[in-house]
């Protein structure tokens, strides 16, 4: 028997870009599912972005929300089907920016959901625009040729402080630049879905993931660029639990 | 011992399992898959089946059996 293998439950290649990190957290998904014995009754919320590659990928019933709107998606599916499992796998263009508001009215209403999100600070399907949540002071980007600019585009904001403000269940933030914070972040993912399996509350995981085909960079080094300016501005940890250690 | 088995036609050559070898065992090649990718190649000497490529490897090229 093998000690490590492909999970089961990835059918399909992976499709996105070489070094992409939406390829390890869709790993990580898939390993928790099949950790917590979750697969038949888990249904996947993608967004149409770069998370819509999981659709093909991963042995689950998938959906595809309108650009943005997953929380909202998945609040739906969750009032209906309130015995599935049901996370959200997308990015921060998504969540923090044009999906900010069911985001966060999915934490205010407290709705039993799983949020993975993937912060590469940058719009990557779209080809690499500026994320006004996330890219931070004086990357440049497609829209932002010379660097952010404070002055007129204002500061990256960290968004789990801003949805520590609401009563939820669980609020963390992984990364992927090593081994470590990897095995860090799949304990993160696996704590939200046993949120939800428990009937808790919401749980939002917000990844610090590379994009290395729009911040032009190669894979290794958009690692480090994580590791030496990301995670500065965006601390890894947990920000939010409420049911704590007991 | 477990050794790691890479599938190279996964792989998309990004380079991350090479650093993340704590035995350097795994060797970048200028060598490419059909998909027209860099790959690799595992030294079967070297390697112990520590799981660290499977475990950063974005594209499950690895299993370590």
């Amino acid at each position: 028997m093998a000690k490590f293998a492909k999970p089961e439950s990835i059918v399909n290649t992976t499709e996105y870009c070489g070094g992409c990190g939406h390829g390890i957290i869709q790993r990580l998904i898939a390993e928790s599912i099949e950790e917590l014995n979750l697969q038949d009754k888990t249904i996947g919320v993608v967004d149409i972005a770069c998370s819509y590659w999981s659709l093909d990928a991963l042995d689950y019933d998938m959906i595809a929300g309108p650009h943005g709107r997953l929380a909202a998606v998945a609040t739906g599916i969750k009032r209906v089907r309130p015995e599935a499992n049901v996370y959200v796998h997308s990015g921060d263009g998504c969540a923090y920016v044009i999906g900010l508001s069911e985001t966060s009215y999915a934490a205010i209403r407290d709705v039993p959901i799983t949020m993975i999100v993937a912060n590469n600070g940058i719009f990557g399907m779209t080809g690499g625009q500026l994320n006004l949540a996330t890219t931070l002071v004086g990357d440049k980007t497609v829209s932002s040729k010379a660097g952010r600019n404070p002055d007129t585009m204002g500061h990256p904001v960290d968004m789990l402080k801003s949805f520590q403000n609401y009563d939820v269940e669980f609020l963390a933030r992984g990364a992927l630049y090593d081994v470590k914070h990897i095995e860090q972040t799949k304990k993160f993912i696996k704590k939200g879905l046993e949120n939800q399996r428990d009937g808790k509350g919401f749980s939002l995981i917000e990844v610090l993931s590379p994009c290395p085909t729009n911040w032009k960079l190669d894979p290794v080094k958009a690692m480090e660029k994580i590791k030496n300016e990301n995670e500065k501005i965006f601390p890894v940890g947990v920000y939010t639990d409420r049911g704590g250690v007991q | 011992m477990a050794k790691a088995k890479p599938n190279t036609e996964l792989c998309k050559g990004c380079r991350l399992c090479v650093g993340a070898c704590p035995k350097q065992a795994i060797i970048p090649l200028e060598e490419v898959n059909k998909k027209g990718y860099q790959i690799i190649r595992v030294d079967e000497e070297k390697c112990i089946g520590c799981g660290m490529c499977y475990k950063t490897c974005p594209d499950c090229v690895f299993t370590i059996a």
